[in-house]
């Protein structure tokens, strides 16, 4: 159902990466997720092509918030940051992160080792149905993401949108 | 040491400078980095531990890098974790390790904006300066297989095609004003099947923006001497490059010009016209 993934650079570091469908309460879910009361990050998974775009994110989240150099002010909204293409934060958290009217709702959990993350409590909390990862690929809304990430055709016909994604989230601030 | 170990036939993915070890060791022309092996080092090599992958392979252990494969987040991926330089000054290594890895970063990135095939960055550690790429799975580099094609007796002339695609990508990549720095036969790597002349460029360590003919000449002549040096017997080969390059390119004309004016220099040349 959802991904659980241990970051190899990271090894006490485990993400995990649920997806939920007809969701109603989104609303209330992102006032919770401003507050800082929901332990995850809140996706909007039209904008996620790959569990392996979110991988990218949290593993560069992580990285920054072990050597202190975070742009946000905490993990989660780090991982939404990195999802960003460009350096503006609040930007970047209005196009992945979630709004109100959303009906589907990709979360992401970093856990550490020692302190075990409940998945159920993370559940309950959503009016949703939680469903496979593999439905993931329906939400995405591939032109919207072809437009945010400044995809160019010639990039297109060369490689696949994943790659092409993940390579400009990772050198992003190198530029 | 920098004794560059082959892994026989498989991908490679070097890095800045270091010598192919498939052929000739001495007659590689590329920028030379480190000394191949020649004389030995007054320390031991610094500490690179290997990242912690599972699948973890040790491609490359070169002057500036070791390279390694491994799965990556579920991905097969190539890291190249840079060798600190103890000699240098700490400030200055410092700055030439973060300077060299962004350097190879924008380069493979300006290189997918353009539609030229690079390997995908994964991830940049800023800690280490180190990169995490993709990995071409199942790729040749185009020096074995030249050398695979003129062992197994087969005609030159059959790789004619495929010098052609190189000259078309490599007038694609100067149009960019995308210098490369380290053109050699094994940093060009064959996709499977290799039939579809699927060509990807790798290892921008030594790569730099710059839209002077001299730059590009040079990128060119450091090619032609790793090509004919690597590969006996290839000089119609190249020429087949640099005339799709000509063609291919439209800034190609002061471009070849200059390389002409590049090979009147150089060593053992005269230094008339």
């Amino acid at each position: 159902m959802q991904v659980t993934h241990r970051l190899e650079l990271f090894p006490e570091h485990s993400v995990t990466i649920l997806l939920f469908n007809r969701v109603g309460n989104a609303a209330a879910l992102r006032k919770k997720a401003m507050e800082g009361a929901i332990e995850g990050a809140l996706i909007n998974p039209v904008m996620i092509v790959d569990p392996f775009q979110i991988l990218v994110a949290a593993n560069k989240a992580v990285h920054l918030h072990k050597i202190g150099k975070m742009k946000t002010k905490s993990l989660y909204a780090e991982i939404i940051f990195s999802l960003s293409p460009n350096n503006n934060i609040s930007d970047a958290f209005k196009k992945f992160g979630i709004s109100d009217s959303d009906t589907a709702v990709l979360i992401v959990l970093v856990v550490d080792r020692e302190k075990p993350v409940n998945l159920e409590d993370i559940a309950s909390q959503v009016e949703g149905q939680q469903v496979s990862l593999d439905e993931l690929p329906q939400l995405t809304d591939t032109d919207k993401v072809k437009k945010m990430y400044k995809i160019t055709p010639q990039e297109e016909k060369m490689n696949t949108l994943l790659d092409s994604i993940v390579c400009r989230m990772s050198t992003k601030d190198v530029l | 040491m920098a004794a560059a170990k082959a892994d026989a036939g498989s991908v490679r993915s070097g890095m800045a400078g270091t010598v192919c070890p498939a052929v000739d060791e001495a007659g590689a022309a590329g920028p030379a980095m480190e000394e191949a092996g020649a004389a030995g080092p007054v320390e031991p090599e610094p500490e690179v531990p290997p990242p912690p992958l599972p699948g973890l392979q040790l491609v490359r252990q070169g002057a500036e890098a070791h390279v390694y494969r491994g799965l990556f987040l579920g991905r097969a991926a190539v890291a190249k974790l840079r060798v600190p330089k103890r000699y240098r000054h700490p400030a200055l290594e410092e700055r030439l390790s973060r300077r060299r890895t962004a350097q190879e970063a924008r380069s493979l990135l300006r290189c997918r904006r353009a539609g030229i095939s690079a390997p995908a960055v994964y991830f940049v550690d800023s800690v280490t300066n180190s990169i995490y790429l993709e990995d071409i799975v199942d790729s040749v580099t185009v020096q074995d297989h030249i050398n695979s094609v003129q062992r197994s007796g087969n005609c030159t002339s059959s790789l004619v095609p495929l010098a052609e695609k190189m000259g078309e990508l490599l007038a694609r990549m100067h149009d960019e004003d995308l210098i490369h720095g380290d053109l050699t036969t094994c940093n060009i790597l064959l996709r499977p099947p290799t039939e579809k002349l699927d060509l990807v460029l790798i290892d921008f360590g030594l790569s730099f923006i710059s839209g002077l003919p001299e730059d590009k000449g040079v990128d060119l002549y450091v090619l032609e001497k790793a090509f004919l040096s690597t590969h006996p017997d290839t000089e119609a080969l190249f020429q087949a490059l640099l005339k799709t390059y000509a063609a291919a390119s439209k800034k190609s004309g002061p471009v070849i010009k200059r390389l002409d004016e590049v090979r009147l220099r150089g060593r053992k040349r005269s230094m008339i016209g």
